[in-house]
């Protein structure tokens, strides 16, 4: 780990070395890409980083002396590391380790008894190549996959801030996530919809969802100061923009030149200044143009109706709100208040940008007007009318389904500008769109785009710029985030950060014949998982065996096992953990898309940040990443095993072990309501074979399920010992029937105790280790 | 970096025996090791996870520190300064009248008060203790500790609302995403106490400060360094079981089979730690179910204790309960205790000043005086650093023509024990209480001040997040020489 180190005044530092700095960028720019060319035509090394500011070249595949153990290409490159340093890969995995390692992988759920058993008589060669094209068809891999991406681009469905106001649309954007990695979008087009689908594919409703990518910044209703919130939103999508596509830590530039990566300041704001005209929409419809049209007589026949009635309601309100409006205004510096005054067809981009800040303080304000401002006959009035207006309702259109979405201003767009310190208040010179240097040629080709859009044209310039098969960074970052999700790390280990901080890649040219590979199969996802899961390095087994020579020496010699001799055992995300709870228990409810489900809250958790479970039990046992996505309160189970905050960009969860965890595992009433229901439902069938049940056939299956595979003879006795320990501790304490927890359902003809300590044993079953952690 | 591919032996095997044994290794020099281990549990590469060892082992500090653990009182919605630490008699003169023109005018979070007129403070102030500190007839209590504070009366801060005041004053940033100073604490000390979790947040209502959990959460840090919001009730700690169930041999004799389990699919996979470090997580919670009942639990606390925290009154019984749980948290070796007062913004008196400081200064004053006393007469305020401090102050300029304004551009704040130098007065704010304007104090330079009391130096305390070495501080900070003992 490398510490950076600012001086104890770095703010004064800064502002004298700022140039002199600049200078030394530009130079170590060119230096490092003088390097990368050497490293591309000769054998020298990648030095830290400038690899990666060169787009990538097909290396060739090399020869090794295991040719036997090649399954795919990448094996060969990861097995000549391992020659190079005398070791030698582990052993395949079995093949009910590796159902369970892959399933988990690409769907996020354990593979079923029926999946066990299919697998495991499937004696064709092409077994496990089938098992993964199947896997990969699974309506359920996309949703597992889309919250690897929402983590990434820090998805919430809420404001942040104070207020966390829910964003109704929002989920809108995660679903679109989910069908793009289910049909398999390429990724080049995945880019180019979520950046710019408004420019580029303006009659495509789901390339218009794609792009509340650019809505995902938390924000502040109330700001107070409007020009300082529009420049933090500014730099969020700059930030979040360059982790996320460049796998590149820009943020440091906006205050000074990175000090160790060849990114300027000017670079940061030339960036920045792809968004500068950029407007938050919510009145965008997902609809064809037939019901555009459509709804667009229905609402004219509607209004020509309802004119007379209207305009009286407006002659009375009017007034009040203007006055309200005025009142409102007073909050803001005079500016803003010109901004929000100035009639719409005269406002600047920056005009309108303000002043939709300003109003999502100022109009529900201006809700509140009939209500409170009316008076007397007044008041009597404009409710005689609103009767009146009511009356026309079956006229009235339903809206349009819109989208939480973006599009350019239409006039004139704001300037961007170099600011001292990142001060909005302190513009230097101003700087037109454009990319960094050292990633290629710095000038964009922006071109308003065609169609029915006002749009400059900027954002599709920085889609059609990243989604270029010549982007030195895209592909291998991309390639890069699929590999560490399968192998538990990257080749590049800090996978949001290709510069110089970063981890070098433990295998350069794998990762560039990856990214190549990528582009040459037409971006497409789906294969780069099917290379991947082919390849003999995966389906390794993750067993150490501290005491073979061989392990001792590869532990030796590269204990972190960066050139993969074995698989990594990884522990399931909190999502997982939750979604296997329910899925053995039964519960899993696997309807897809819509609006967010709302599971219990632990009790004690209440005040204004709650939210109001779902009265429905099985909407609450939807899939996890369809749990709502709340800035202010993550829901805790998920909250506890590492869920990002979702304000910052994540890479890589961090995976912590923690006593809360163990405590929501053991007392949580959903850890123990999964408990009764898993045993309630395996009862169920066992007594479907025979009645009462035979309880041996309902711990082996227990044990299959929970494990993925056969009970051992020992876990079969510690079992049975503990099973007759529990129920008679249950029984001593006579209470087996009064307050203890039973299966849901409870059977017939079964003693409560017994029943009891079942429910006992497949809680802890559901807290076990081999549970969690996936060989 | 090498990752030892040792088993741990338990968890907390770094933890000292008691706090004397952890501040004499503290003394002894062996910093510069403290850095390397901490460093060294916190690479995330590819490289078998960090994650095997206890996070929250205690650690070395970077050099001896004053103190070993902090209780922040924070004042929920922003205290009116110039009219409890900075007197302002140029106010008094100026009353009713407009801001003159020689100030610059303020941007302020409701537009209008950077016009209305000033408004001088209705307090009397009196100067207290040896040292005459000025404190205002709102806090009679307090004022009679004045010879262990060390006012700041030139903060500044960067949030025009709450919500990112809250946030600038728990994580450096008015933009949510930032670790806490609480975490911050853990992530570079560990915890002193095992059974208990290292850093509690305990609120005087139902409401929650603005921003809500994020206030103590761990942004981009690892969940295990949050704050754990203590609940009402016997039961502090979301799902801790009833006490009743940890001496109940059905919990017992799952706990015992799980861990057989555990130790089951151990065989043959020792190389990785992390599978026993959630053997002993097990065990942790087990002990917490039965620790953290009975640190909340009251009723060894004598007569005079509870009348000394104002127990015994209703409108201080709240904030004294929590006052007197802060002591007693740290005495359990807790490291940061936080202490919402009038939790949900209740001190933001935007009308009717007089009525709503009166209420929310009664409420706090004997509480947190008791907490000075109680910790003094135990010996505790030396290695305790206290802190009173709210996420702004308020404007001299007057709302609906009684109350106050926010004001982060100068306030006042103090700090007491803990190596914190007594009967202090440090900086300045102009004529009448607007801006800080002599020796002014960011809120880094507060974080850099607190971390170098419990012996960290706030640059070197770094975590490398999305390429950059994030830390408390940001890309500022400066240590307050002027207020250490």
């Amino acid at each position: 780990m490398r510490l950076l180190r600012y001086s104890s005044d770095g703010r004064q530092s800064v502002r004298r070395h700022g140039r002199w700095l600049g200078l030394l960028a530009t130079v170590a720019c060119l230096t490092w890409s003088a390097r990368a060319e050497e490293a591309r035509v000769g054998e020298v090394r990648p030095q830290r980083s400038s690899w990666a500011f060169t787009a990538p070249r097909p290396p060739t595949v090399p020869a090794v002396q295991n040719a036997g153990w090649v399954a795919t290409p990448i094996d060969a490159f990861i097995l000549q590391g391992l020659e190079e340093k005398g070791l030698e890969p582990s052993p395949p995995a079995d093949k009910l380790t590796l159902l369970r390692r892959v399933t988990f992988d690409l769907t996020g759920l354990p593979p079923s008894p029926a999946e066990q058993q299919a697998f495991l008589a499937d004696d064709a060669a092409d077994a496990y190549p089938r098992l993964v094209d199947r896997l990969l068809d699974s309506p359920r891999y996309g949703e597992r996959w889309a919250q690897h991406w929402l983590d990434i681009v820090r998805y919430a469905e809420t404001d942040g801030f104070k207020e966390d106001a829910f964003r109704p649309n929002a989920h809108k954007y995660r679903d679109y996530v989910i069908r793009a990695l289910n049909a398999d979008l390429p990724y080049d087009r995945f880019i180019r919809q979520q950046l710019a689908g408004d420019e580029l594919e303006c009659d495509n409703p789901e390339a218009l969802i794609a792009t509340g990518l650019n809505r995902l910044y938390p924000d502040e209703y109330n700001a107070a100061n409007v020009r300082q919130r529009r420049q933090e939103i500014q730099d969020d999508l700059t930030d979040t923009t360059s982790l996320a596509f460049l796998g590149l830590t820009v943020g440091c530039a906006q205050c000074h030149d990175h000090k160790f990566d060849p990114i300027s300041q000017v670079d940061y704001y030339r960036l920045q200044a792809f968004f500068a005209g950029l407007l938050p929409r919510d009145d965008v419809a997902v609809a064809s143009s037939e019901q555009k049209q459509k709804y667009a007589e229905q609402l004219a026949a509607w209004e020509q109706a309802t004119q007379k009635i209207r305009d009286e309601i407006e002659a009375i309100v009017a007034p009040k709100r203007q006055a309200a409006l005025k009142d409102a205004l007073l909050k803001f510096e005079p500016d803003i208040r010109q901004a929000v005054e100035t009639p719409l067809d005269q406002r600047t981009t920056l005009d309108e940008q303000l002043a939709v800040q300003a109003m999502k303080y100022v109009t529900p304000k201006l809700r509140e007007v009939p209500g409170k401002a009316l008076k007397g006959d007044e008041k009597q009035r404009y409710e005689e009318l609103q009767k009146e207006l009511a009356a026309f309702d079956a006229l009235k259109p339903a809206p349009l389904p819109t989208a939480m979405a973006v599009v350019d201003g239409a006039s004139r767009l704001p300037a961007t500008f170099r600011l001292v310190l990142g001060n909005y208040r302190k513009p230097l010179e101003e700087v037109q769109p454009g990319f960094p240097g050292c990633l290629g040629e710095p000038e964009p080709s922006i071109v308003p785009p065609s169609g029915n859009t006002t749009s400059s044209g900027r954002r599709a310039a920085l889609a059609n710029w990243l989604a270029s098969r010549e982007h030195p960074l895209t592909s291998r970052v991309m390639v890069n985030r699929i590999w560490q999700h399968h192998f538990g790390g990257g080749i590049v280990a800090t996978p949001n950060d290709f510069g110089s901080m970063g981890e070098a890649p433990s295998h350069p040219e794998l990762l560039d014949w990856l990214a190549v590979e990528f582009m040459d199969r037409g971006w497409s996802m789906k294969a780069m998982h099917r290379l991947m899961l082919l390849s003999a390095a995966y389906q390794q087994s993750s067993q150490v065996d501290l005491d073979k020579p061989a392990h001792a020496r590869a532990l030796d010699r590269d204990g972190g096992n960066r050139l993969w001799w074995h698989a990594r055992r990884q522990r399931l995300e909190g999502e997982a953990i939750r979604d296997a709870m329910l899925s053995v228990s039964g519960q899993l409810n696997d309807a897809m898309f819509g609006p967010s489900a709302k599971p219990e809250l632990p009790q004690g958790i209440d005040g204004k940040l709650a939210w109001k479970p779902d009265a429905n039990a099985a909407e609450r046992n939807r899939r996890s990443i369809y749990v709502i996505a709340k800035r202010n309160l993550r829901y805790p189970l998920l909250e506890m095993f590492d869920l990002p905050d979702m304000h910052n960009s994540c890479a890589q969860r961090s995976t912590t072990t923690t006593a809360p965890q163990a405590l929501a595992l053991l007392n949580s009433d959903f850890a123990l309501a999964q408990a009764q229901h898993w045993t309630g439902r395996l009862l169920a069938e066992q007594g479907g074979k025979q009645n009462p049940p035979d309880l041996s056939a309902v711990v082996r299956a227990a044990l299959g399920e929970a494990f993925s595979r056969p009970a051992s003879d020992e876990q079969l006795q510690v079992a049975a010992e503990f099973l007759a320990r529990q129920t008679a501790a249950i029984a001593r304490s006579g209470d087996a029937t009064a307050s203890a927890v039973l299966p849901t359902p409870m059977p017939a003809g079964i003693d409560p105790a017994q029943a009891a300590a079942l429910v006992d044993f497949c809680h802890a079953l559901l807290n076990s280790n081999e549970f969690l952690y996936v060989d | 970096m090498s990752i030892s591919r040792q088993p741990i032996r338990q968890p907390h095997v770094e933890c000292p025996s008691s706090r004397r044994d952890f501040l004499a290794r503290a003394g002894g020099g062996f910093g510069g090791l403290a850095l390397a281990s901490l460093l060294a549990s916190e690479s995330r590469g590819a490289s078998q996870p960090a994650e095997s060892r206890n996070v929250l082992a205690a650690r070395l500090p970077h050099f001896a520190p004053t103190a070993t653990s902090v209780i922040w009182c924070f004042l929920d919605g922003g205290a009116s300064h110039i009219d409890l630490f900075d007197p302002k008699p140029a106010l008094d003169k100026l009353d009713g009248q407009p801001l003159p023109d020689s100030f610059e005018r303020p941007v302020t979070a409701m537009g209008r008060t950077a016009y209305t007129p000033l408004m001088a403070s209705r307090r009397k102030f009196a100067q207290h203790g040896q040292a005459g500190l000025w404190v205002s007839d709102w806090y009679p209590e307090i004022a009679q500790c004045a010879d262990d504070l060390a006012v700041i009366r030139s903060c500044h801060a960067d949030a025009l609302n709450h919500v990112g005041g809250i946030c600038q004053m728990n994580t450096g940033s008015i933009l949510g995403g930032r670790p806490s100073l609480g975490s911050w604490c853990l992530y570079g000390l560990g915890s002193e106490c095992d059974d208990l979790p290292g850093y509690v947040v305990l609120a005087d209502g139902g409401d929650n400060p603005p921003g809500g959990n994020r206030n103590w959460g761990t942004g981009f840090m690892p969940a295990a360094y949050q704050g754990t919001k203590f609940r009402d009730g016997k039961l502090p700690i979301l799902h801790v079981a009833p006490p009743d169930a940890s001496a109940d041999p059905r919990q017992r004799g799952k706990l015992d089979f799980l861990q057989q389990l555990n130790r089951q699919h151990l065989r043959g996979r020792e190389d990785d730690s992390r599978l026993e470090a959630r053997i002993a997580s097990y065990e942790l919670a087990f002990r917490m179910q039965a620790a953290a009942p009975e640190a909340i639990d009251l009723a060894s606390e004598t007569a005079v204790t509870r009348e000394l925290y104002g127990l015994d009154q209703k409108e201080t019984a709240r904030n004294g309960r929590n006052c007197l749980l802060a002591r007693r948290l740290v005495e359990r070796g807790v490291r940061c205790v936080q202490l919402y007062m009038g939790s949900g913004s209740k001190w933001d008196a935007h009308t009717d000043l007089e009525d709503n400081h009166t209420q929310h200064c009664r409420e706090s004053d004997r509480p947190i005086a008791g907490l000075l006393r109680d910790l003094k007469q135990r010996g505790l305020l030396e290695s305790t650093l206290v802190i009173w401090a709210g996420e702004f102050g308020r404007t001299p300029m007057s709302e609906s023509g009684n109350g106050r304004d926010h004001n982060p551009y100068g306030f006042s704040i103090w700090m007491a024990g803990g190596g914190v130098k007594g009967g202090v007065a440090y900086g300045a704010t102009d004529e009448i209480g607007l801006y800080a304007v002599e020796n002014k104090a960011h809120v880094n330079d507060l974080h850099a001040t607190i971390l170098h009391l419990l012996g960290i130096d706030h640059e070197q305390l770094t975590l490398l997040h999305n390429g950059r070495a994030e830390r408390l501080t940001i890309v500022a900070g400066r240590v307050i020489h002027d207020i250490l003992a």
